[in-house]
């Protein structure tokens, strides 16, 4: 019963980085100095997509949006990827904690 | 290069406050001391926990270590609302009878039961917020200029700490029976807030549905995408644009923390 489980768990999971590995669209996104490049980023809407989240320093970030219910802290030069589910069209705010005054973006779908 | 003061500042505040309001409440309970001392060791713990959890989050390479680290952060967020509920909702039950009969074996055995629980608490608070200090500073330090950012980072943990010393300073003018209700209520507020943040990071890595998202929107009140909403945000689950699923998850953590509540207050 345990091994069942064990390896629907398993199974699971596989089929989550399967997921992982369509072919969804990237968005770069780099944060450098408590600047965003760039500072709006244009997605598709109703689409999963992949933000690759690159922090070239000094400094670590930390990319957070309470809107997109998404929090990342990321070292310097730490490159990471964040999975996004459909969004509908819209304009959706977020920015980088540890530099409020300076790194505020938006995600734009459409 | 950011505000090491106010960055500080905010990370480690919300670990002070849940200390600083722990320890009124434990001096409120009267537990004679014991309760304090866990609150302390559990502290400390933190701490070694924070500087581990950072270096995790330093190293780690590759995107199924770090799925696995957000995971295992979210499950502290769990472990720690569900924690304090219990037990503010035990204490408020078995309070009175504690005091009692301090002598008997069964509830000093409950007792040393509630304090791994006030060590356990204190100890994810500050190793959550704790690890996310430790990747700015560390970051701080890879570039440069290292005596400025040391004091405004000195400045932001003094003045965290000074901020929950007031809290709870404060709180201790208060009379006891109003003390032990305001505190209580203070905990299981930020208990809901970490609930909360919990549920949404679950959302956000796909792991729940939102269902509805969002269901209204209140930013043009108070948009939680500014430092003070942010705040707001933290220390009381607030959101402006919460999904269903958020919103169900707050409303049934009330609804059995109500329950909770109303039982114990006659035991």
């Amino acid at each position: 019963m345990k091994r069942a489980l064990h390896s629907a768990v398993f199974g699971l999971f596989l089929a989550s980085t399967a997921a992982f590995a369509d072919d969804m669209p990237t968005i770069l996104l780099v944060m450098k100095d408590g600047r965003l490049f760039p500072e709006t980023l244009e997605v598709p809407a109703n689409t999963r997509f992949r933000l690759e989240v690159r922090n070239e320093g000094p400094g670590a970030a930390e990319f957070e949006s309470l809107e997109l219910k998404k929090e990342l802290v990321l070292a310097p030069g730490v490159t990471r990827k964040l999975v996004f589910h459909p969004m509908k069209p819209g304009s959706y705010k977020f920015f980088d904690e540890f530099h409020p005054d300076t790194a505020q973006g938006r995600i734009v779908a459409k | 290069m950011g505000n090491p003061f106010f960055v500080v500042w905010r990370e480690s505040l919300e670990a002070f406050l849940i200390a600083g309001i722990l320890y009124a409440w434990l001096k409120a309970n009267d537990d004679g001391g014991a309760g304090r001392r866990a609150l302390f060791g559990g502290l400390a713990a933190g701490v070694g926990l924070a500087l581990l959890l950072g270096w995790a989050l330093l190293t780690v390479q590759d995107e199924l270590t770090g799925e696995a680290l957000d995971l295992f952060q979210t499950a502290t967020l769990l472990v720690a609302a569900g924690l304090i509920t219990q037990m503010v909702l035990w204490m408020r039950k078995h309070g009175r009878t504690i005091k009692a009969q301090l002598h008997a074996d069964l509830s000093a055995a409950a007792e040393r039961c509630g304090y791994w629980g006030v060590a356990v608490v204190a100890a994810l608070a500050v190793a959550r917020e704790g690890a996310e200090t430790v990747i700015f500073l560390y970051g701080l330090a890879q570039g440069g200029a290292l005596s400025a950012l040391a004091v405004g980072s000195a400045l932001g943990f003094a003045a965290a700490a000074l901020t929950a010393w007031l809290a709870a300073k404060s709180l201790a003018r208060l009379n006891i029976g109003l003390l032990l209700r305001l505190s209580s209520i203070l905990l299981l507020v930020l208990a809901s807030a970490l609930f909360v943040t919990a549920i949404d990071r679950l959302i956000g890595a796909g792991w729940l549905a939102p269902m509805l998202d969002p269901v209204w929107d209140t930013s043009p009140l108070i948009d939680d995408g500014t430092t003070g909403g942010k705040l707001l945000a933290d220390f009381t689950g607030y959101r402006a644009r919460p999904a269903l699923t958020t919103l169900l998850a707050w409303g049934a953590y009330w609804t059995v923390v109500f329950i909770g509540w109303r039982k114990t207050g006659h035991g």
